[in-house]
């Protein structure tokens, strides 16, 4: 993952305007994800796993991500953190070859 | 059904492969239409029967419902949308009216099982949705058809396979005779897939691949092989009687009679005794003699022991006087959501007074004989009805239905 603001703002909107069928329009960083957009907290985990997917990366033990309210938290934290979720998705991913190698 | 409180049909809504709506549903068959298709392009496919699938037809349930929402759900909320319509009842009379829901299906929904077991048993569980638990529970139909109406009241969901939805009818015919709500959106709805028409092809129970697809099921033939599995919906909205004349609701008929019973030890296997025990108590609690029942639409799928049983129970309470057909030459076997799906059919018929013959049945089988079989439109005016389903386990339910109230 290795991504400018800008192409981040395009996939994390893109999942609200596929998955959650937002309008394009709502879509501006300070609108929070319960009163402005309508989302629920099944919604965000359902969002998270579109988007763990769609970068790469593990977020299912991440603290900060779960502290997001707004539209705009969700991009600086994929912007502040992706040097540190690419390296613990590698970390990860290594970690499971060698235990499949050693299961052999 | 002395001391208790009368329920009457004041609403109706159907999702199938032969119509969304009753009339529709009834045109078909009417034409003779068969839902039957193979499930692939391969010749070693096996028959189906399924309901449009098209995700473009929900787009009308609001995607946060949508989002909980396998087929099997998604049949059930437009049937249900279409039942409440039709009822004429307003959303704010069913919070006052405490309004519940029974609906059963068999499982669930197969397709959200086996898309939640592929990705757990493929390594991707990191890619499992909140959602595929809502999806595939076993009550899925019901609590996603009361978030659909916003119902308040309580919500049931009777899984005894290809006889829930007429439990889940039978269920709300209790809560309302008994005083316990005014009002119960009751039906059934079910999904085919591989997994469930293998189940029964393992036990030489599905109809064969080979040949023409619309020439299977062929429920009490002499060359029955086997049923077909389909899938759809079917909801009613079950109101107390007085509460419903004093609205001036369309009144579509009365529930008379229900019961349920088992035979105590079969697995797959019919039993004629308990079949014809359970129909003779419905007949009890009706109050109604088996001569003066004018149609029964039988649940008879094309097996070779369950079409059988069903024949020779009939015969026993029936004799040979009372027209007989099954729907599943048609819509296939539509498991849970069988029972309200065809009573749905039979309410047309009552209307047209005109029995729907069973399809593909030309020749009666020597051991489906002596009862009146309905192999060609009959004219017939409907003034009572008797619908029949069972269910892997030993389960039998039947009711009685009287129209014009």
């Amino acid at each position: 993952m290795n991504l400018t603001r800008e192409e981040i703002i395009e996939a994390v909107n893109g999942a609200l305007v596929n998955e959650m069928e937002l309008d394009p329009a709502e879509l501006a960083p300070d609108k929070t994800f319960f009163d402005d957009l309508g989302l629920d907290s099944l919604d965000m985990v359902d969002l998270m796993i579109g988007l763990q997917r769609k970068f790469g990366v593990s977020l299912r033990d991440n603290e900060e991500i779960k502290q997001v309210r707004t539209l705009g938290d969700v991009y600086d934290f994929f912007e502040k953190n992706q040097a540190e979720l690419t390296r613990q998705a590698e970390a990860a991913k290594k970690q499971a070859a060698e235990q499949a190698a050693n299961n052999q | 059904m002395n001391g208790l409180k009368r329920i009457v049909i004041t609403g109706c809504g159907v999702y199938s492969a032969l119509g969304d709506t009753p009339a529709e549903l009834f045109d078909h068959l009417a034409q003779g239409k068969s839902a039957v298709v193979r499930a692939g392009e391969e010749e070693h496919f096996l028959p189906t029967a399924p309901a449009p699938r098209d995700p473009e037809r929900f787009r009308s349930l609001p995607r946060t419902l949508r989002r909980a929402m396998a087929p099997s759900a998604c049949f059930t909320a437009m049937a249900g949308l279409a039942a409440l319509a039709d009822s004429g009842l307003m959303r704010d009379e069913l919070l006052a009216l405490n309004a519940g829901c029974a609906v059963g299906s068999t499982m669930g929904s197969v397709s959200a099982l086996r898309d939640g077991y592929s990705l757990v048993l493929s390594g991707q569980s990191d890619r499992l949705s909140p959602m595929h638990f809502f999806k595939s529970a076993s009550h899925t139909t019901a609590f996603n058809l009361a978030r659909t109406l916003g119902l308040q009241g309580a919500i049931y969901s009777p899984c005894s396979a290809c006889a829930s939805g007429l439990q889940a009818m039978g269920l709300g015919t209790a809560l309302i005779a008994t005083g316990q709500t005014e009002v119960m959106f009751c039906g059934g709805a079910d999904e085919t897939g591989s997994e469930v028409s293998g189940s029964f092809a393992l036990m030489y129970a599905h109809a064969p691949a080979e040949g023409n697809p619309e020439d299977s099921p062929q429920p009490f033939s002499a060359h029955r092989k086997g049923l077909v599995c389909g899938e759809g919906a079917a909801v009613f909205c079950l109101e107390e009687y007085e509460h419903a004349k004093r609205r001036g609701a369309h009144i579509y008929g009365e529930i008379v009679g229900y019961a349920s019973n088992s035979g105590g030890t079969g697995l797959s296997q019919s039993d004629a005794p308990a079949i014809a025990r359970c129909m003779t108590a419905t007949c009890a609690m009706a109050g109604i003699a088996p001569s003066d029942i004018d149609y029964i639409s039988a649940h008879a799928t094309s097996t070779i022991q369950g079409d059988a049983a069903e024949a020779a129970a009939i015969r026993e309470v029936f004799g040979d006087s009372v027209p007989v057909s099954s729907l599943k030459g048609h819509l296939g076997h539509t498991l849970g959501a069988s029972g309200p799906l065809e009573m749905a059919a039979v309410f047309e018929m009552a209307r047209h007074g005109v029995l729907i013959p069973t399809r593909n049945l030309r020749d009666v089988a020597d051991d489906c004989a002596g009862i009146d079989h309905v192999t060609a439109p009959r004219e017939k005016k409907i003034r009572v009805f008797f619908k029949n389903s069972f269910a892997f386990g030993g389960i039998n339910a039947s009711l009685i239905c009287k129209i014009n109230v």
